[in-house]
């Protein structure tokens, strides 16, 4: 179908959000000091920053096309993927997240050297980087597939001109710039989402003669109303298969094995930001995202029902994101909600392109370097290796460009990737007994079985839940639970035949290391005394140490002792501890009211002058 | 008309087999003491996991029966 859409004013509103946007991102490269800063914003930021940030991250433009083509064809089942993710949420919170952000990895193949060995580190960095960059590559299609329909440009050239345009501010800014895009694009995406919720109600109660929700109600049947899926019917959506390819496989993927997301986390002020960021998420912004992502598919149907030959004739599923935009939306609005697609490519894309760099630099070139690290060299090679990963992801367009939709596309990638990963960090992090031969065994005799898998479905039956097996393409979704269950069994088997790993290797690496892991981070016993937060000014002193000194006073109301850690920020509450530093107690000084701080300390810090800065103590 | 296999089946096995996940999750960070309930913060933590699956729990079994209240 030629699905030729938008006008001018449309264009002109695109090209604007697209300059806005890389403007916006590059103001904040001024952040970015180290690589410390560049990877992990300086781990400083407030949970709310973190949680509206991670909307655009797990919103890619990918999501607007898959999740309203699922919709348009089977309702309010398409939701399925967004409100799976409760069940890990306690290993998460009190398991991953703590051994990450206090073992101080730098990625997670730096976690799997820690557990285990070189090896496993260097397989699961390989593995690791092709999910990623795959990633990136299926981002870039959905959005040069919508892009190309309006601008009429061809499809690897439209490829090419978004990746360029979402170098520029990432080449500078790193982690600052992607998390305050984010929030920018995040907050844009639920609004236009949204928008074009309301526009289609709208556009209902015109074409109707019911009120806008309640002809939207009465014009889907009953089991597009529902939740789930059919429990195995059709091969292609049905509740079983995606709940073990999304459900388990994708849900421990995207909160264990996303480096984008982890790092994003690991931005994070503590442990505890992180999880409220992470609770506030799921709970809350996953059910908006739903409906964001979803609802141009449930309008596209409710509209054809009600109102036969709104939308094209022979539209395809696929177009419906597109058709329906382009039915309920004025000119310029619709312009606006494309520019709402950009928003979720480039903030997913800038995100897993920062993760890339990440890994790069912090498990191939550190090793190999075997130098004191040098962080200048480090920064300028990280911001050269975000534009390699997005040359390679371009290279890889074409490939998954050769499936039949993207949703298969990106259900494939997530069903064959994730699996052998997914198994040895969750074993890897509950399970002790869990051996380095038993983890590489994993990765490569879990994977060889996978691939076997793929080429005798009769494999796979026995997992099958009576879903049907397409000639030719064998099991889609519940693939993943026999790449699962091999992997894990393959995991378990070895473990339990060889050595077990000396006690003293896992320190800190495991769940039930996690009580002392704020004493390891620390160095010395934590004070949990109850203090209060302080609000002082700032007086620079000449001192090289990363200590601040404040006055007895303010000591005693912090409950603080010399040597304990604290975290200093901008009194601006609202600025999300974009102005702030983690330091360490010093010996106290005399002038109540009043911190010291270091030059290096307000540079990085970004205090200003006569402002006052808010300090309270971490542990 | 919609059948058992569309409805309750998808529901009972997500909080089935989610549900078992979520049931381990919690009991072993509670052995491990990773969420200690001594600790009043780690308190509310406790009460916000299960609002948080009885949230999701019960969005699913409304829209179920408001699906089947309108076949």
């Amino acid at each position: 179908m030629d699905l030729a859409v938008g006008t001018n004013l449309d264009r002109f509103v695109i090209v604007t959000y697209f300059v806005i946007v890389m403007g916006f991102g590059a103001y904040f490269g001024k952040y970015s000091k180290t690589t410390s800063d560049y990877f992990f914003g300086g781990r400083r930021f407030s949970w709310w920053l973190i949680s509206i940030s991670i909307v655009a991250t797990g919103i890619g433009s990918h999501s607007f096309v898959k999740y309203s083509t699922k919709a348009y064809q089977y309702g309010f089942s398409s939701t399925m993927t967004y409100m799976n993710d409760w069940f890990f949420m306690p290993l998460f919170m009190f398991g991953w997240l703590p051994i990450i952000y206090y073992t101080r990895v730098g990625s997670i193949p730096e976690y799997f050297e820690k557990r285990f060995n070189k090896t496993a580190r260097s397989i699961a960095m390989l593995m690791i980087l092709v999910y990623m960059i795959g990633y990136i590559a299926i981002q870039f299609l959905t959005l040069a597939t919508a892009l190309y329909r309006i601008y009429s440009i061809p499809l690897m050239v439209t490829v090419v001109i978004i990746a360029v345009a979402t170098t520029i501010y990432m080449h500078f800014g790193g982690q600052t710039s992607v998390i305050f895009t984010d929030l920018f694009q995040g907050l844009i995406l639920i609004f236009a989402g949204l928008l074009l919720f309301f526009l289609g109600l709208n556009y209902l109660a015109d074409h109707t003669a019911l009120g806008g929700l309640q002809a939207f109600w009465q014009n889907l049947t009953p089991d597009q109303k529902l939740p789930l899926a059919h429990f195995n019917r059709p091969p292609d959506f049905n509740f079983v298969g995606i709940f073990w390819q999304d459900g388990i496989a994708g849900s421990i993927g995207f909160l264990f094995l996303n480096q984008g997301l982890i790092m994003r986390f690991m931005a994070a002020r503590s442990v505890n930001e992180g999880r409220k960021a992470a609770a506030f998420n799921v709970l809350l912004v996953l059910p908006i995202s739903a409906i964001v992502v979803s609802n141009a598919g449930w309008i596209g149907r409710a509209i054809a029902n009600a109102v036969p030959g709104a939308l094209p004739a022979g539209m395809e599923a696929n177009d419906v994101f597109v058709a329906v935009t382009n039915v309920v939306s004025s000119p310029g609005v619709f312009g606006f909600i494309i520019a709402a697609l950009c928003a979720a490519l480039m903030s997913t894309a800038d995100t897993l392109v920062n993760a890339s760099s990440a890994i790069i630099v912090n498990d191939v070139y550190r090793p190999l370097a075997k130098k004191e690290a040098n962080d200048i060299k480090e920064l300028k090679i990280a911001r050269f290796t975000s534009i390699g990963v997005k040359v390679i992801a371009v290279i890889l367009v074409p490939f998954f460009n050769s499936f039949d939709s993207i949703y298969e596309a990106h259900g494939w990638f997530h069903s064959t990737f994730t699996p052998p990963l997914v198994v040895a960090v969750f074993l890897g992090i509950f399970w002790k007994r869990f051996t380095t031969p038993a983890v590489i065994a994993t990765f490569v005799l879990g994977a060889a079985l996978m691939i076997l898998g793929q080429f005798f479905p009769e494999l796979v039956k026995p997992f099958s839940h009576g879903i049907e097996l397409r000639p030719g393409r064998g099991y889609y979704y519940i693939g993943a639970l026999y790449n699962i269950a091999v992997c894990a069994g393959v995991g378990v088997i070895v473990s339990l035949f060889t050595k077990p790993e000396p006690m003293e290797k896992l320190k800190g690496l495991t769940l039930s290391d996690v009580n002392s892991l704020r004493e390891i981070f620390k160095g010395s016993k934590p004070n949990d005394r109850l203090g209060e937060e302080v609000t002082v000014l700032w007086k620079l002193i000449d001192s090289d140490k990363n200590i601040v000194r404040f006055s007895k006073h303010e000591m005693d109301k912090m409950a603080a002792e010399v040597g304990d850690l604290v975290y200093v920020s901008d009194s601006r509450k609202w600025l999300g501890g974009l102005k702030s530093i983690h330091s360490v107690y010093g010996e106290p000084h005399e002038e109540q009211g009043i911190i010291y701080i270091s030059k290096e300390q307000l540079e990085h810090g970004q205090f200003v002058e006569d402002k006052s800065v808010t300090a309270e103590k971490e542990m | 008309m919609l059948d058992f296999a569309q409805t309750w089946l998808p529901f009972l096995y997500l909080y089935g087999v989610g549900g078992a996940a979520f049931v381990i999750g919690m009991m072993l960070i509670l052995r491990t003491k990773a969420l200690n309930s001594e600790i009043p913060r780690h308190r509310l933590w406790i009460k916000v996991l299960l609002f948080g699956f009885g949230f999701y729990f019960t969005l699913h079994a409304v829209f179920i029966m408001l699906a089947l209240g309108s076949s």
